[in-house]
C-alpha cells in the first residue's frame, strides 16, 4: 500500500513536469504533425520491471526471493533539448529510478548542460559542453537507464555495476569533444573534467561495504573516451579511461578517518554490427586505491571484467541475446580464497560469472517487452544494501527478469 | 600471468573483428535507384558523399555549407522505404540509425530527426521546409523538390 502511494506521488510529480514542458510548447506530442523548426524537442521513457531470483537467498532490485518476486524496478525519464542555432544546444533530463534499496525512486537531474560547437565543417567538429554531462564510458554508460538502448534488461554487471552506478554516471564540469569523419572512418574523442556524484548511500555501501556515518565527497576527476567507427558503425572500437577521485568526510565519532579513494578504470570495447546479428565485447581493468581510512580498510587492488555478447535479430520485431559476463573483484585473487582467509567473508563475494539468455519483442517502435534468464556463479555484483549480510547469500543462483517499456 | 591473459584476450578480440570485417570490405555497395535522396529547392548543392549523407542522417552534421540548418525528415523505423533507404543510400541498417539517434537523444548530445507518417507527407514537408532533406521513391518525385545525388567512394 505504501509502495502504491509512493508510485502515485511519483507519477503525479512526473506528469506535472511533463505538463510544464508541454505547456511551454504544446506541439511536441505530435512532432510528426508539426515539426518544431525552432529546435525544441521533448522525449522520454517509462518502464516497469520484474525480477525473481530462485533457489537462492540473493536479492536483486528489492525482495526478489519472495514468492511473487519483486516489482521494485522502474525507470522513468523525461528530457528536453533546445537548439536555437545549429551549433548551440541546451539539454536536460530528469530521471526517476527505483531499483530495490539502491535507488529509491526520487527525481534527479540526470544531465543538464549547454553544448557549443566551436568549429564545424562537413568532416570535423570541435566543441565544449558545460554542466552535468553523462560520462562517455564504454558503449552503454551514457544511456544506461534507457531500456531501449540496452542489449538486455540488466546491463553486463561486470562493467556496468548497478550498485556503484553513480560513481560512473555523470560529471559536473566541462566536456571537450572532437569528431573527424572520413572514408577511413569516424573518430570521436571526448574528455571530461568534473566532479562525480557520490552523495548517495548506495555508492557509499558499494565502496565502504555499508552506509558509514561520514559522507563521501566528490573531488575533481578526469575521464576520456576515444571511439573509432567504420562504415557507419558496422565496426566500432573504443577505449575509455578515467581517474575518479573521491574523499571521505568522517562524522564526529567515526572509526574511519578522512581517507581518499582513487579509482582508475580502463575499458576496451569492440562491436560488429551485421544486418541480422551483432557481437559485442568489452574488457575492463579497474584499479582501486583506498588510503588513510583505517589500516584495516586501506587497500589497493585491481579488478578485471569482460563479457562476450551476441544479438540475433529474427525480424525487426524480435531479437535474442546471449551473453557470458565475468567479474573478478581482485584479479590477483580470482577465486576469493585470500579474501576469505583475511576477512572471513565468503570467497564467492569476490567474483561473478553470469550466463544470460534473453528475448526482446518490439511490439511497436514505441513499446518493447523483454524477458531474460541469468545463471550466475558468484555474488560479487550483488547490492550490499539489498543483501546486508554477506554470509546470507548463495554462490549459485538464478535470476528471471521481465520488463515492459514505453518511449516517446 | 594476469597480464598474459589480458594480452591474449585483446589479441583474440582484435583478430576476431578483423576476420569478420574483412568480407564486408570486399562486397560492393548495391544501387537499384528506386529510392532517391530529396532536398528543398533552396539547398544549392546537387552532389554529396555517402559519408556526409550518413553524418546528416546520423544527426551529426547539422548545417549546410552556407551555414543554414539541415532539417532531416524520416519515415517510421519499420517503414519498408526507410529500410531500403538506409541500406541503399547509407549502407547501414535501420536499427543502427535508431541506436545512433537514441544515443544522442537520451544523452542530450543531439536531437532526433523529424518523423513523417507517409511518403506524401514526406514530399510536402521537404518541399515546404527550407534546408529540408528526406527520401522518396523515384516515382513520387516532382518539381516541388530536387534530387541530391550521392557518390559512393
Amino acid at each position: 500500500m505504501f509502495m502504491l502511494n509512493r508510485l502515485i506521488i511519483l507519477i503525479g510529480s512526473l506528469s506535472r513536469v511533463v505538463m510544464l514542458l508541454t505547456g511551454l510548447h504544446p506541439s511536441w506530442i505530435n512532432a510528426a504533425e508539426r515539426p518544431d523548426l525552432k529546435g525544441l524537442q521533448v522525449h522520454g521513457f517509462l518502464s516497469q520491471g520484474y525480477i525473481k531470483t530462485t533457489a537462492t537467498r540473493n536479492d536483486v532490485f528489492g525482495d526478489s526471493t519472495r514468492g511473487r518476486g519483486s516489482f521494485d524496478f522502474r525507470e522513468i525519464g523525461v528530457n528536453a533539448s533546445y537548439r536555437p542555432l545549429t551549433n548551440l544546444q541546451f539539454s536536460g533530463q530528469l530521471l526517476s529510478r527505483q531499483t530495490g534499496e539502491d535507488s529509491k525512486g526520487g527525481i534527479r537531474i540526470d544531465y543538464g548542460f549547454v553544448d557549443y560547437t566551436a568549429i564545424t565543417t562537413e568532416t570535423k567538429e570541435v566543441g565544449v559542453r558545460l554542466g552535468r554531462t553523462k560520462n562517455p564510458f564504454g558503449f552503454y554508460n551514457e544511456t544506461r537507464d534507457v531500456p531501449f538502448t540496452r542489449p538486455s534488461i540488466l546491463l553486463p554487471q561486470s562493467i556496468y555495476f548497478d550498485r556503484a552506478r553513480n560513481l560512473a554516471l555523470a560529471s559536473d564540469g566541462i566536456q571537450l569533444y572532437g569528431e573527424s569523419r572520413s572514408d577511413w572512418g569516424d573518430v570521436t574523442l571526448q574528455f571530461v573534467t568534473g566532479f562525480p556524484q557520490v552523495d548517495d548511500k548506495s555508492t557509499e555501501a558499494a565502496i565502504l561495504r555499508k552506509n558509514q556515518s561520514g559522507d563521501l565527497t566528490p573531488r575533481l576527476s578526469y575521464l576520456g573516451r576515444l571511439i573509432y567507427e567504420r562504415d557507419g558503425g558496422r565496426l566500432r572500437l573504443a577505449i575509455s579511461g578515467a581517474q575518479v577521485n573521491v574523499g571521505y568526510d568522517p562524522a564526529a565519532k567515526d572509526r574511519l578517518s578522512s581517507g581518499s579513494i582513487e579509482f582508475f578504470p580502463l575499458i576496451f570495447s569492440a562491436q560488429y554490427n551485421a544486418e541480422h546479428w551483432s557481437i559485442t565485447s568489452e574488457y575492463a581493468l579497474r584499479h582501486i586505491e583506498m588510503k588513510n581510512f583505517h589500516p584495516l580498510v586501506d587497500k589497493s587492488f585491481t579488478g578485471e571484467s569482460f563479457y562476450f555478447q551476441g544479438i540475433y535479430r529474427f525480424s525487426p520485431a524480435w531479437e535474442a541475446v546471449l551473453r557470458y559476463d565475468v567479474l573478478f573483484t581482485d584479479r590477483k585473487d580470482r577465486d576469493g580464497s585470500e579474501w576469505h582467509v583475511k576477512t572471513g567473508f565468503p570467497s564467492d563475494s569476490r567474483f561473478a560469472k553470469d550466463l544470460t539468455v534473453g528475448l526482446r519483442w518490439n511490439i511497436t517502435p514505441a513499446i518493447m517487452l523483454r524477458g531474460e534468464y541469468h545463471r550466475v556463479n558468484g555474488t560479487a555484483w550483488l547490492s550490499t544494501l539489498d543483501n546486508p549480510d554477506p554470509a546470507f547469500t548463495d554462490r549459485h543462483w538464478n535470476l528471471f527478469a521481465a520488463q515492459v517499456s514505453y518511449r516517446f | 600471468m594476469a597480464v598474459r591473459i589480458t594480452v591474449h584476450y585483446l589479441c583474440c578480440i582484435f583478430l576476431l573483428f578483423l576476420l569478420i570485417s574483412a568480407p564486408f570490405v570486399a562486397s560492393a555497395p548495391q544501387t537499384s535507384g528506386s529510392v532517391e535522396v530529396v532536398v528543398h529547392l533552396s539547398v544549392n548543392i546537387r552532389h554529396l558523399s555517402r559519408n556526409s549523407l550518413r553524418a546528416i542522417f546520423g544527426m551529426r552534421l547539422r548545417a549546410w555549407q552556407d551555414g543554414s540548418p539541415i532539417r532531416v525528415f524520416v519515415l517510421p523505423d519499420d517503414a519498408p522505404l526507410h529500410n531500403l533507404f538506409a541500406k541503399e543510400k547509407l549502407n547501414i541498417f535501420p536499427y543502427q540509425l535508431r541506436s545512433a539517434w537514441d544515443r544522442l537523444i537520451f544523452s542530450g548530445t543531439g536531437q532526433a530527426p523529424f518523423l513523417v507518417s507517409s511518403e506524401e507527407e514526406m514530399r510536402v514537408r521537404v518541399a515546404t521546409t527550407p534546408g529540408a532533406i528526406g527520401y522518396l521513391k523515384r516515382v513520387n518525385i516532382d518539381d516541388s523538390i530536387q534530387i541530391l545525388h550521392v557518390h559512393v567512394e
